[in-house]
């Protein structure tokens, strides 16, 4: 039994090697890193912003996607960080839409978000149970969303889906240059 | 988006304005003239004859409504043409027409004692030269209108190229105060902001003058020290109850900041900068016999039962004037209007047009906060009972029953928050009443209650003019679907110059039993089953300003 260790060891190793292999191999596309810039005229209206940034950076299964939001003189950076090898739970977890709808984040909940590479690692879908308050009190949305990866590497479109709205959100991204996402 | 006054005090304002509905109109003026202007106000080409014709007019206008001014279709004020005709109709002015600026003066010249020479290249001085109009009786002109002012036997009061060449706003309008405050009015300064850049639109500078208003640009915000702490002190130096005209200015500071700091004071808000004939209007009166009448659909007493369905309501309150009024469907949906309850008193004819031409659907709602527009979670309390008192009474002149507060002081657009705290909603609810309820908010708001049969409802949607229809429809249906519990009261303000036919078409495409009643109807709906949670301002409510 003592002699058999090593090689159940060995075994197990490879097979952990066999069950991470689908992960390494769907790691999210480096291109995807990076400032992206919303097209407005391509893109569902803003409401409430006027112009929006998408800062994508990628770090092993943790991806921070940071929203730079413009409102003329106002600006409003948020962050939801995913990851896609296990479930987060993120507090204020930012929505892009509907500045103008009296629908808020529920103070302190936390939204159930889970996240995963696709298409060879040039869609990062991001699933989320978002903690809601309304005028009649809490409630919870079901958001679906795809960031994918145009060819080319230097657009990116998001398509957002809600439970509650039969009408999809779709925004077009232009890749800014690293150089001039410096300044 | 707001309004203006004539009074001396608190009291004294609110009687004129029951007065104003009771008594028989001020005579009106049998001849008067008429200038249309076009839309070129650049400081390069069109603002310098068009500030001098307005200032021109203010002084024309001092004793009696003498010159009126129609503005260009795209005039962020639209009704200065039908109230032209308005006054024609039911008023019997005679309008002759003045073509040019040189028919003005041979007209007006008679009015002025001289002229003050303004810089463009220094712009604070036009304010000043502005003031200094109203106190001299003077003409103000640039240097490139100077001889179109010698012409008309004109002679100079005074020149202020030179005087303040390389210094700041502050230090300006600091040199103007030891000169010129002391001798103005003390119940109404002018904030005569707006645009920066190459265009300014000074359209209420004609009230100002006949007014003997000191008049400024100064900023509200905390990041131009100087500038505050001088607005500050003329703002402590106004006498109780006094009003601030005019705008603040784009990019120097926000709405928010100002209206905030204003409200600290406990004064009031009338605007905007561009509003027009304020000096002429003030001077006509109602028709006589004349009373307001709102289309009330529901008596006070009576009570309604909300079914299982959505209520929806829109209310418009961006001020009348700049609003939809003369555009094509109104009539089709009903829509509550924000009338600017200040008209009673410098604007009456106005007020009389609007509710002349009410349609069925229209009803007319106080506001905006208090007797003219103001942030209550800043008001002073020992100066909110008197504002709202006066506040009240206009809303009895102008028979309306529903009040509508606003307080972005937390707030930048869509950042922040637009909340009451429940120290405010409880100086409403003892303030008003006889009001058959409250609404709240801008954009969308989460502060609401119900006392009594008295519901507070914010805003649960704006409708941005340029948001397409077909997200407008998925946004309302979204709010459907989020709010399920039924009924669902679900209140949406119109951003001015949004278009009635295009909401009728959203109304169409709505989900689930929809039922859109006028605003009245829909307070009651909402006392019967508060299906909407009591909620007030939160110490964790996010807050974009701080307030000072």
């Amino acid at each position: 039994m003592v002699g058999n260790l090593p090689m159940k060891r060995t075994l197990l190793k490879f097979l952990l090697g066999l069950a991470l292999l689908p992960l390494v191999a769907v790691a999210g596309d480096p291109a995807l890193n990076g400032r992206w810039r919303m097209d407005p005229a391509r893109s569902t209206a803003l409401d409430g912003w006027t112009a929006m940034d998408l800062v994508i950076s990628a770090d092993g299964s943790k991806v921070s996607l940071r929203h730079d939001m413009t409102w003329h003189a106002t600006k409003v950076t948020a962050t939801n960080p995913v990851d896609t090898a296990q479930p987060v739970e993120i507090t204020d977890f930012f929505r892009v839409d509907q500045r103008h709808m009296a629908v808020y984040a529920r103070p302190k909940a936390a939204a159930q978000v889970s996240a995963a590479w696709l298409d060879n690692g040039r869609t990062l879908r991001v699933e989320a149970q978002v903690p809601l308050e309304t005028s009649q009190g809490d409630t919870t949305m079901r958001l679906y969303q795809e960031y994918r990866l145009l060819e080319g590497g230097t657009e990116l479109v998001l398509i957002e889906l809600h439970s509650t709205r039969s009408r999809p959100l779709v925004y077009h991204f232009t890749k800014v240059p690293e150089e001039a996402a410096k300044k | 988006m707001k309004r203006l006054t004539f009074s001396l005090t608190l009291i004294f304002s609110a009687a004129a304005g029951l007065r104003g509905a009771d008594a028989a109109p001020a005579a009106p003026a049998r001849e008067a003239y008429v200038m249309h202007f076009d839309s070129d106000w650049k400081i390069a080409s069109g603002l310098p004859e068009k500030v001098m014709l307005i200032g021109l007019q203010g002084l024309a206008n001092r004793t009696a409504p003498r010159f009126y001014i129609v503005h260009a279709a795209d005039f962020p004020w639209e009704i200065t043409g039908p109230l032209k005709e308005f006054y024609e109709r039911k008023h019997g002015v005679h309008f002759t027409e003045l073509k040019t600026a040189e028919e003005a003066l041979a007209t007006f010249a008679r009015y002025s004692k001289g002229y003050v020479v303004w810089d463009p290249a220094v712009m604070p001085t036009m304010n000043v030269a502005y003031t200094i109009a109203g106190l001299e009786d003077a003409v103000v002109v640039t240097p490139a209108l100077i001889p179109l002012a010698a012409r008309h036997g004109l002679k100079p009061i005074d020149d202020l190229r030179g005087r303040y060449n390389g210094q700041t706003d502050a230090q300006i309008y600091t040199d103007a105060k030891s000169r010129y405050w002391a001798r103005c009015s003390h119940d109404k300064l002018m904030l005569m902001g707006g645009h920066r850049g190459d265009i300014r639109i000074p359209g209420i500078a004609d009230w100002g003058v006949r007014e003997k208003m000191f008049f400024h640009d100064l900023s509200a915000n905390p990041i131009h020290a100087d500038e505050l702490a001088l607005e500050k002190q003329f703002f402590s130096e106004l006498n109780p109850g006094g009003t601030i005209f005019g705008w603040h200015v784009y990019g120097k500071d926000t709405e928010e900041q100002h209206t905030t700091l204003i409200s600290t004071y406990g004064l009031k808000m009338e605007g905007l900068q561009s509003l027009p004939n304020l000096s002429f209007n003030c001077q006509i009166g109602f028709t006589p016999g004349f009373k307001f009448t709102n289309h009330h659909h529901v008596t006070s007493e009576q009570k309604l039962t909300a079914q299982a369905k959505v209520y929806l309501s829109f209310v418009q309150s961006d001020g009348i004037g700049i609003g939809v009024w003369t555009k094509p469907g109104r009539g089709r949906i009903p829509l509550a209007w924000g009338a600017i309850m200040g008209w009673v008193h410098f604007s009456p004819a106005a007020l009389e047009y609007f509710h002349e031409s009410a349609t069925p659907a229209d009803y007319f709602i106080g506001g905006l906060s208090g007797p003219s527009y103001m942030y209550p979670n800043h008001i002073p309390a020992n100066r909110f009972g008197l504002l709202m008192q006066e506040a009240s009474d206009l809303m009895k002149v102008l028979d309306e029953r529903i009040f509508e507060i606003m307080d972005n002081s937390a707030a930048d657009g869509n950042v922040g928050n637009a909340e009451l705290t429940k120290e405010t909603v409880d100086r409403y609810y003892a303030a008003f009443p006889d009001a058959a309820g409250f609404i709240n908010g801008y954009g969308p708001a989460r502060t609401r209650d119900l006392r009594d049969t008295r519901p507070l409802i914010s805003y649960d949607y704006y409708i941005d003019p340029r948001r397409p229809r077909e997200e407008v429809t998925a946004d309302l249906n979204e709010l459907i679907a989020l709010n399920a519990k039924r009924p669902y009261f679900l209140l949406v303000h119109v951003r001015e110059s949004n278009d009635v036919n295009s909401l009728v078409e959203v109304i169409k495409q709505l989900t689930g039993p929809v039922e859109v009643v006028p605003l009245d109807t829909f307070m009651k709906f909402a006392a019967s089953n508060q299906t909407y949670v009591t909620r007030y301002q939160h110490p964790d409510d996010p807050k974009h300003f701080k307030g000072y």
